[in-house]
């Protein structure tokens, strides 16, 4: 599915990876976390190769997956405390630093219940927790926001930025595109498994005279027939009320 | 979480897991968590959804302590060991094995395993390890509780050898049971996609709980049949029977008959079980492969209901109840859990009609069946209508309801008629015409028009049953959390269904009583569907 992509990553940036469904973005995302192991090339995480048996790179990443996919019948408590014991964290120090969270993130009413009884919200602020538990170098965010409301929105970036300075990396995917025009440094699009753009939304902005990330998705990606389409719908529903 | 005294006592071998290169601490916190999840699922004999406290696992053991009870008999009826043990072995072998698919499908098939633990510092090594040894409890737990009792029997009534034999033999059996219960998932997901794999579990689950209950009725009874006392002789087919091969060695050892053929099936017993593994260990890489079919969408064919839109056309002529039909038709189909909680009890009304004369049928020879009363045995085929009336308010996915409320349907009596229509046809019709069948085959063709009379009752039956248990409530739009038994009310049903049995009893008996009963139902009919729901 991904065919040649190129790419070096440097600590401190955060990385808006988009592009269309289905054009790789996961996949790119799984072959990293060493999800998918059958694939031709070299990913070199932390200058380690993640071909490998160790997985102790994977210690200094955290990851919020796209499908909020959870064991949701565990409490938050409980999930918290297995997910940093997984990474190696002894009990009294997840102990702490999961109330601070979890008290910061306004989910302290609802930490010992099952993430079953939790909205789409909560659960995405529980995974975002999750991730951040065990204050890792490297952050994959896939969809982070989804679920989340507007103040939680501005908090969540807020501390994408705050880590960034402090010297993390976060690798960004997202569909919504104001969003990764805002905070990314860098923007990387792919379609069809290559890469089509990579640079700050500055540079994109200069090489393809187009206003907004949306535009300039549009343009890069061939599409530009929404208007079109959006016509041939409004037609379709018109249509079926004449009869 | 709690710490689990299963945890303790395997901390005892991590010194062992080191060796083979398996982060222990991270093994452990890995099945703590599935012990923790596993203590809050409610396994599929308990049959029933509230919500409870405690560990719902162990609970559940006792069912199957209970179950052992069953197996007894095998044991201690005489010493003919090899059809004994053999029976005794179908009996285990099917229960352990319905249970694996049915209840621990969700172990072996958990697809949030993958990025939820392959996402985080542990080797793969570990992982599958922690998968095999939660699945391996599991197992020796269900095994465990299911010949503990038949063991213990089988000591004071056989002796040590026996006691020693079985011992050897159910870790075989385990262990078989457990490896082809994983190829099993293996074929399915090969060639299917994770939907059907899951249709599939359902109906081991549906299978499970019918064959419980039938199990009871089956074994109970077969005794005045069986005769035990026949000695072994060797068939080819014994060979592709597995439980038969376990029954062998004991018929070998027992009674000191070396027989080739005894050794044969022993053999198999052992060899089996080691090759099944050796392809098991070849196949996990292609079973990882095919996980994320799970995980994937299925493509899904296009649903071939013509049929069902032939029968909806004559169901209703109205366009909205004709759409309800419809709906109410697919959402039975698709629906899991209401199918688990409906079915088996469906399949129990198929056989029930006949537990009622079969001990009269057995006991004396010279008994006229073909002119007797009993075909009003069927009877308790109405059953199937509160059975699925009493369901059909919750749904997996009540919260869909909301499309009741915003669409602008004229009269709401419109959906319950149409959903009781679709009860009657998807679940009453076909067992009542099967067993419709049976009976004029017994009971000659006198009975067809008093079978006539019994379906007419059906739909009256439906209309009463929905308004008494769930009165104006909509269909599909309540959570199955909280809610009734379903056998809880099959009992009042049953009074129910007893007073129509009862008067259409006595007025068979009268000149024209049938006739006069006839006429009573249809106008009943009218009045009924006409009068309900109509202020709603």
């Amino acid at each position: 599915m991904l065919n040649g992509i190129y790419l070096d990553v440097h600590q401190g940036e955060i990385i808006g990876y988009i592009g269309p469904n289905g054009a790789g973005k996961s996949t790119t995302v799984k072959i990293m976390l060493g999800l998918i192991e059958d694939f031709k090339g070299e990913v070199e995480i932390f200058g380690q190769t993640v071909r490998t048996n160790d997985p102790s790179y994977k210690r200094r990443i955290g990851y919020v997956p796209e499908n909020a996919e959870i064991y949701d019948n565990l409490t938050a408590a409980e999930y918290l405390a297995f997910v940093g014991s997984l990474y190696g964290m002894d009990e009294s120090q997840i102990a702490t630093k999961a109330q601070q969270l979890v008290e910061l993130f306004d989910l302290e009413d609802v930490y010992h219940s099952r993430i079953s009884s939790f909205s789409k919200g909560m659960r995405q602020k529980v995974l975002i927790i999750a991730s951040l538990l065990h204050n890792p170098d490297l952050l994959f965010l896939d969809e982070p926001l989804a679920g989340l409301d507007a103040n939680s929105v501005m908090i969540v970036k807020e501390v994408m930025a705050q880590l960034v300075e402090q010297g993390k990396t976060i690798f960004y995917s997202s569909h919504i595109m104001d969003v990764v025009e805002k905070i990314s440094d860098r923007i990387v699009l792919i379609a069809d498994g290559e890469i089509i753009a990579d640079g700050s939304f500055e540079e994109l902005q200069a090489q393809n005279e187009e206003g907004t990330l949306e535009e300039i998705f549009n343009q890069l990606t061939g599409f530009d027939q929404h208007e079109q389409i959006a016509s041939s719908i409004v037609k379709a529903v018109q249509d079926g009320e004449r009869q | 979480m709690k710490d689990f005294q299963t945890l303790i006592w395997l901390d005892k071998c991590s010194r062992l897991f080191e060796r083979f290169n398996i982060d222990y601490t991270a093994l452990r916190c890995i099945l703590q968590m599935k012990f923790t999840m596993d203590a809050r699922r409610v396994p599929t004999v308990f049959h029933d959804h509230k919500p409870k406290e405690g560990n719902q696992f162990l609970k559940s053991l006792w069912m199957y302590a209970l179950i052992s009870l069953m197996l007894i008999p095998f044991i201690v009826i005489g010493d003919a060991y090899f059809y004994q043990m053999s029976f005794m072995f179908s009996v285990l072998m099917f229960v352990a094995m319905l249970t694996m698919i049915s209840d621990f499908s969700t172990v072996l098939l958990d697809v949030r395993d993958k990025t939820m633990l392959n996402t985080k510092p542990v080797n793969n090594r570990t992982i599958t390890a922690a998968k095999a040894i939660h699945v391996m409890i599991y197992m020796s737990f269900v095994v465990g509780t299911l010949t503990v009792i038949p063991l213990l029997v089988g000591l004071f009534h056989h002796g040590i050898i026996f006691f020693l034999l079985f011992l050897i033999e159910i870790i075989f059996v385990s262990f078989f049971i457990l490896i082809f219960t994983a190829l099993i998932y293996l074929f399915v997901l090969r060639f299917f996609d994770g939907e059907k794999l899951r249709d599939m579990i359902n109906y081991m689950q549906i299978l499970l709980s019918f064959s419980i209950f039938i199990g009871y009725q089956l074994v109970a009874r077969s005794f005045q049949f069986m005769d035990f006392q026949f000695s072994y002789t060797f068939e080819w087919w014994q060979l592709l029977i597995p439980p038969m091969w376990y029954g062998a060695l004991y018929e070998m050892v027992l009674h000191q008959q070396w027989d080739v053929s005894l050794f044969v099936l022993s053999l198999l017993g052992l060899i089996i079980p080691i090759i099944a593994f050796i392809i098991y260990l070849k196949c996990i890489p292609s079973f990882e492969r095919n996980m994320e079919k799970l995980m994937a969408e299925s493509k899904g064919q296009r649903s071939k209901g013509r049929i069902a839109a032939f029968l909806a056309t004559i169901v209703s002529k109205n366009r909205t109840e004709r759409a309800f039909y419809q709906f109410a038709n697919r959402m039975m189909n698709s629906e899991r859990e209401f199918k688990l909680k409906v079915y088996p009890s469906i399949g129990m009304t198929l056989v029930i009609p006949f537990l009622f004369f079969f001990n009269e049928f057995s006991g004396e020879s010279t008994f006229d069946l073909a002119n007797s009363m009993f075909y009003m045995s069927i009877y308790f085929t109405l059953l199937t209508v509160p059975v699925g009336v009493s369901m059909i308010r919750f749904s997996a996915k009540y919260e869909g309801g909301w499309i009741y409320r915003v669409a602008p349907i004229q009269q709401k009596r419109d959906i319950y008629t149409a959903t009781l229509k679709a009860i009657l046809i998807k679940l009453f019709v076909p067992i009542f015409l099967l067993e419709s069948v049976i009976f004029v085959m017994i009971f000659s063709s006198r009975i067809i028009f008093s079978l006539i009379i019994i379906a007419l009752t059906a739909p009256i039956i439906a209309v009463i049953t929905y308004l008494m248990i769930h009165g104006r409530r909509l269909p599909f739009t309540e959570s199955y959390q909280g809610q009734q038994q379903s056998a809880m009310l099959v009992f009042p049903a049953m009074l129910f269904l007893g007073v129509f049995a009862m008067f259409h009893i006595i007025l068979t008996n009268l000149n024209y009583g049938e006739w006069i009963y006839l006429f009573v139902l249809l106008i009943g009919n009218v009045i009924v569907w006409r009068l309900a729901f109509l202020r709603v």
